[in-house]
Order: structure tokens, then C-alpha cells, then sequence
């Protein structure tokens, strides 16, 4: 059986190379055009080469988002950034016009084409009509159930990838311009407001809302891979690297251990717990295996947590001392965990802090600054290991 | 130039008098407010002499194809000008049965650019209807060089989002009693109100103003727009009257000013025609 594919998202040229070391088979990243995160940093061509050179090396893959709702001036030079990122290496283009499925496909046959979730592909027919374009992978509409996304898996010969966490649409994804007529920003060129997030004055006692709570499928994983789904997307480019290398670093987990038939019920609990604190959301598995309702949504405005678990980014460990990037406030006493992209978390009070010039403090306090921890022991902590509270004040 | 009109009142169809008419076929269609069985559908196209455009836009799932079969092959023998699609499942059915009603793109935000435009045309769609986010300028472009005959949607409460969920059932819920199926939300900032409509394929949204088009109709007209849509839901009270009026000045070549003057009391919202919407907020 061929190993079920987990892609992940990546803002940036970090975020790539960090997803990727946590165990993300593939990223999805987007160019400085045609996508829909306008307002993200988006990827240059040198970044889009040097992370497609970064993820073969690794034997892995680069999907470009190119899924932007095309009007005719965006048409204009459309070609030429289509041969530039190809000739940077990318392995697949994720595509919502047709026009441009057929284009990549009559011009750049060694490149695949997933048709994008804009399009909210919802039966095998529909499929069907986009495999004889030439399409390789259809992402589906995240209406869909565990039985019709079998169905559909029956019935089609492309690969199908389905949304397994992150931030869901209330509308039908490419089918909701409610951003466009309430802040003139267009949803489908990448500028959406997430009108969807706001609450509303009506008639009625209370705001009228309709917000989703997060999908989260880390207990259907086995479901998914039994019925055949070929790539699980996790949702969120523009997410922090802590949240990515939790996520990733945690389905990278759940995916391995299901397929050596080492997932107990006892890791998937834990695996839930990390995934819930990372989260700033609720979570849902919304339509997988019942009708969405009215469990699945907030009925209060914005319901969003911030997070301040992540303690630190891991710049190095020599002789027992870890050099890192400190993000929140912690102080000696804390109770902390240092967690590897080899899935290794190492738990610990911390007891020696030193600022950058390697003087003794007892908190760390400013963002951005570089500490160091001493942590003495036979440990491999490599760069892009992340530090986060587990409970403060423990000594 | 054509008009075709979609009623949000059936007895409507009784009394006015366009070019055509677009049928939102029951249980198939969404983002409108009157259905039709297909045996109204067969009566109407019996006795009609206009162009008949039946809408069949909602998102399809798996149970519904072989039933969506069966449909298209029953219009198909009908005096039908030709269908609105959303879902491709419609054009690869249509393929495969070898049907020859003429397929309508209809993929609400979709329909955006003449290259596209073209490349259902060469899959075998006739018309499009263009997009509600469309510039003037950029909706002339696409019909001086595309080869897909254009609809513009120029009088209508617009529809702006479709979701599957029943999100006033869910709000009701969460209220402890029964809302009803079609409210008015307002938003906070911009004040702008939106119409929320829910049955059993889905909630609705429709801004709760009037696109009035009524201005552009000369320069539609001028740059050879095939049809032109006007929908009644939102303008029940003068929906006749306009009608007959848009037919005359069309059919008087988009002449007489006082047609324009007169249906400024629709007042002034001109949608996206004269305003681009912006993407790149940095």
C-alpha cells in the first residue's frame, strides 16, 4: 500500500523547510501572484527554487497554489510566471480554472495538476469531467462524508486529497463573495475578509453568527487511509511555525504509527491533547460522519484563544547548552518540553537561563532575543526544535 | 439584445412579457426564491413562446447524478433553450448522453475572463452568465472578444454566498426557539444589510439592495450584449412594469432617456460595474 501523503501548508521559505523536517511529505506554498493569500508573504522565484531544491533533497514535493479566480487582467503574463515556476522545480500546480488546467497540461506534461478546493468538486461525475483535462489530483469540497468520499474514490482513477485540519469556510469554497459586498475585498483574488468571522445585528435577542469551529480528523486518519484518500491537507499558510511543527510533527506521528498497527487509544488521546493546545479554535470533523449542525459553529463573534505555550525556536545544542529564539515569557522554575522534528519531546524544569551574552537571568522576557538553557544529558536537538510551557512555576 | 427575467412569484409568468424566462428547476437549484417541477417546466414550454433557460446550480453530490441523468434527458425532449449549470457533472453528462440543449456556465463568482469563456466554449457550453464582480469595462471586454454568447445580470437582489449548512436552523437552536427561514442581518462596520435565506438545500445570502443596471444598458447595448437578466425577488411591487419598459427600450436601441431618469427610483447602487473590488490590501 502506498503511503498516504501528509501536505502542509507553508508561508514562507521557513515554514517550508520546517514542515518539512517535521515530516510533511509535500507543502503547498504560493508564488507572489495568483493565489489566494494576497496579503501573505508569498514565495519569490529564487525562495520557490531554493524550496523546491530543500524538498527533493529530502525526497519530498512543492504544490504552487494557483487558484485564484481569474479575471482578465490577471490573464496577462499568466504564462511566462507558469514557465518561470516550473522551470524553479515545482512538482504540481493546484489550479481552479479550468483554462489553466488545460494550458499546464498541453505545455508542462511533467507536471501534475490538482484541482483546487475553489471548486468545490462534490460527486464522481464532476471528476470525471476534470480527469479527461488532464487533471492528476482532485482537492474536495469539505462538504463531503467518509461514504461519499468513498464513492468517489471507487468510482475516479485521479488522486484525491481532502482537507484534515485547520480553518473551515461556512460558505462552499469559490461559491461566497460576502467579502467582496461588505469590504470590497475580493474573496476569490486571495483579499477575503473572512466575513464569515464577523458577527451581525438582527431582529433576534442575540448577534447573528456563523463562524466554524476548526476541522481536526487526527481520529478518522485510519478511516481516511482505509477508503483510499491519497493526501491529507492540513490549512493554514499563514499560521505561525510553532502551530505547523505541532501539527505536522503530530500527524507525521498518528500516520506512522497506523501504518505499524502501533496506535493506541491511550497516544491518540495525547496526540488529540497537543493538537487542542495548539489550537486557537474548537474543533470539529463538521460533515465526515453525520450532517454538519449546529455543534459546529460559534454562536458568540470571534471565539479565538491566543496561544502562549510556545516558549522558543531552537537555533542550537552544544555542550549542553540549547541557544534558541525565545517567543513568550517563561521564567526558571518553568516546567517546559523541547520537542525535535524526530518527534523526541524532552521535558524539563528549567533551572540555568542566560541572555545572549551568556550571563545567568531568571526570565526571559524579550521576544525575538536569543537565550540559552542548560540541559545537560546524551540529547540530539537539532535546529527548528521547539521549546513550549508545559506548567509554570513548577519549582 | 434580449431580456430574460426570473420571477420569484409563478403567477408572474402569467402576466409579462419577456424574450425569455429562467426556470430554477425544484430541488436543483439555489440562490433563488421560486421553483418549478420539471411538469410546470413541460407545461410552460408548451405554451410559452419566449426562450426557455432552466437552472439547475446547486452543488451535486453522488446520489444525485443518476437522477440529474434522467432530468437532462427529459429537458433535452423539451422545448428548452438550454440549462444553467453549476456543477461540471452537468457538462460531462451532458457529454457522455450525447444531448444537444445548449449548457448555460453559470458558476455564480466564477465567470470572470474571456479565455475561460472560451474554453467552455470549446467544450461545447453556448452561453455564460457573466459575473456579478465584474467591472462594466471588464464585462464589454469579454463580450466584444469572446465566443460564448454573454448574459449580464443588470436588475436583481444579487445573490452573494451559498452554504450548505442550515445556519439559521443552527441560530435558532442556539436561541431556543424558531427563527424564521428568511431574515435581515446587517453588518457592523459597513452597515450593509444581508438577506438570509435557508430551506432544505442550504442557507442563501443576497444582498439586500437593488443592482440597478438599469444606467448601463446603453453601453451593453452598443457593445452587442446578447441578454440581459433582470430578477423579480426585491422588486415585486414595479417587476411588470420594468419588464415592459426594458423591452421597449431595448427593442428602441437603448434610446430613450427617459427610461434611464425613470428607474432611478431603484436607486443608486451600481454593484461592481463602476467600482473594481481590491485584493491586495498591504
Amino acid at each position: 500500500m502506498k503511503k498516504i501523503e501528509l501536505l502542509s501548508p507553508a508561508g514562507d521559505l521557513e515554514r517550508l523547510k520546517v514542515t518539512l523536517l517535521y515530516g510533511a511529505d509535500a507543502v503547498y506554498i504560493g508564488g507572489e501572484k495568483y493565489n489566494l493569500r494576497a496579503n501573505a508573504h508569498n514565495f519569490t522565484f529564487d525562495e520557490i527554487r531554493e524550496g523546491c531544491l530543500f524538498a527533493h533533497q529530502l525526497g519530498k514535493k512543492v504544490h504552487l497554489t494557483l487558484n485564484i479566480v481569474f479575471h482578465d487582467e490577471d490573464m496577462d503574463g499568466v504564462e511566462d510566471y507558469i514557465e518561470k515556476v516550473v522551470d524553479c522545480g515545482i512538482d504540481a500546480f493546484i489550479v481552479s480554472d479550468p483554462f489553466l488546467i488545460s494550458y499546464i497540461k498541453n505545455h508542462f506534461p511533467q507536471v501534475e495538476v490538482h484541482l483546487s478546493t475553489q471548486n468545490s468538486t462534490s460527486n464522481y461525475k464532476a471528476i470525471e469531467f476534470f480527469e479527461k483535462e488532464g487533471v492528476n489530483r482532485v482537492v474536495l469540497a469539505r462538504e463531503l462524508s467518509k461514504d461519499e468520499i468513498f464513492e468517489i474514490i471507487q468510482k475516479v482513477s485521479c488522486d484525491i486529497e481532502v482537507f484534515i485540519h485547520g480553518a473551515m469556510c461556512t460558505c462552499f469554497s469559490g461559491r461566497c463573495a460576502l467579502s467582496n459586498y461588505v469590504t470590497n475585498r475580493d474573496a476569490n483574488r486571495g483579499g477575503c475578509a473572512q466575513v464569515c468571522r464577523f458577527s451581525f445585528d438582527c431582529e433576534y435577542e442575540k448577534d447573528f453568527t456563523m463562524a466554524l469551529k476548526d476541522i481536526n480528523m487526527a481520529e478518522y486518519i485510519g478511516d481516511l487511509i482505509e477508503i483510499g484518500v491519497r493526501s491529507l491537507k492540513v490549512e493554514g499558510r499563514m499560521r505561525s511555525l510553532y502551530y505547523l511543527a505541532t501539527v505536522i510533527g503530530t500527524y507525521r506521528e498518528i500516520i506512522d504509527l497506523y501504518y505499524d498497527h502501533l496506535l493506541t487509544s491511550d497516544k491518540m488521546k495525547l496526540f488529540q491533547e497537543r493538537l487542542d493546545r495548539v489550537a486557537n479554535r474548537e474543533t470539529s470533523t463538521h460533515y465526515f460522519m453525520k450532517e454538519a449542525d449546529d455543534t459546529d459553529q460559534y454562536y458568540t463573534g470571534r471565539v479565538e484563544v491566543s496561544n502562549q505555550d510556545y516558549l522558543g525556536q531552537v537555533i542550537d545544542y552544544q555542550d549542553g547548552f540549547i541557544q534558541f529564539y525565545e517567543r513568550n515569557y517563561f521564567e526558571v522554575g518553568d516546567l517546559v518540553e523541547v520537542f525535535t522534528p524526530e518527534a523526541e519531546h524532552i521535558s524539563f524544569v528549567v533551572e540555568d537561563l542566560y541572555n545572549d551574552k551568556k550571563e545567568s537571568v531568571s526570565v526571559a522576557r524579550h521576544p525575538d532575543s536569543i537565550y540559552y538553557i542548560k540541559l545537560e544529558g546524551d540529547y540530539v536537538i537539532p535546529e527548528y526544535s521547539m521549546i513550549k510551557i508545559i506548567k509554570r512555576g513548577e519549582k | 439584445m434580449k431580456l430574460l427575467i426570473e420571477v420569484c412569484n409563478k403567477k408572474t409568468l402569467s402576466f409579462i412579457s419577456s424574450d425569455g424566462v429562467i426556470l430554477p428547476l425544484e430541488h436543483y437549484a439555489v440562490e433563488s426564491t421560486a421553483f418549478f417541477s420539471l411538469d410546470e417546466i413541460e407545461q410552460i414550454s408548451l405554451n410559452y413562446s419566449g426562450e426557455i433557460f432552466v437552472k439547475i446550480n446547486r452543488n451535486l453530490w453522488n446520489q444525485d447524478i443518476e437522477k440529474v441523468r434522467d432530468i437532462l434527458i427529459q429537458l433535452n425532449q423539451m422545448n428548452i433553450t438550454g440549462i444553467l449549470f453549476y456543477d461540471l457533472a452537468i457538462l460531462e453528462l451532458k457529454k457522455e448522453l450525447g444531448l444537444s440543449i445548449d449548457l448555460v456556465w453559470n458558476q455564480t463568482h466564477m465567470v470572470h475572463n474571456t479565455r475561460t469563456c472560451d474554453y467552455y466554449y470549446s467544450k461545447g457550453v453556448s452561453y455564460a452568465i457573466l459575473g456579478k464582480e465584474l467591472t462594466l469595462e471588464e464585462i464589454q471586454t469579454i463580450i466584444k472578444n469572446s465566443k460564448i454568447t454573454s448574459m449580464v445580470e443588470v436588475v436583481s437582489r444579487p445573490s452573494i454566498a451559498f452554504s450548505k449548512r442550515k445556519l439559521l436552523t443552527n441560530y435558532g437552536k442556539d436561541l431556543g426557539h424558531k427563527v424564521s427561514n428568511d431574515i435581515v442581518i446587517q453588518e457592523k462596520v459597513s452597515h450593509k444589510n444581508i438577506r438570509v435565506l435557508e430551506n432544505h438545500d442550504g442557507t442563501s445570502f443576497f444582498l439586500d439592495m437593488i443592482m440597478n443596471g438599469t444606467s448601463i444598458l446603453s453601453e451593453l447595448y452598443q457593445v452587442g450584449c446578447p441578454y440581459i437578466i433582470m430578477k423579480e425577488y426585491g422588486l415585486e411591487d414595479c417587476f411588470s412594469e420594468l419588464v415592459l419598459d426594458t423591452m421597449n427600450y431595448i427593442h428602441d436601441g437603448c434610446l430613450d432617456d427617459t427610461y434611464v431618469k425613470k428607474y432611478k427610483k431603484l436607486g443608486d447602487y451600481t454593484n461592481f460595474f463602476f467600482q473594481k473590488t481590491i485584493y491586495r490590501v498591504k
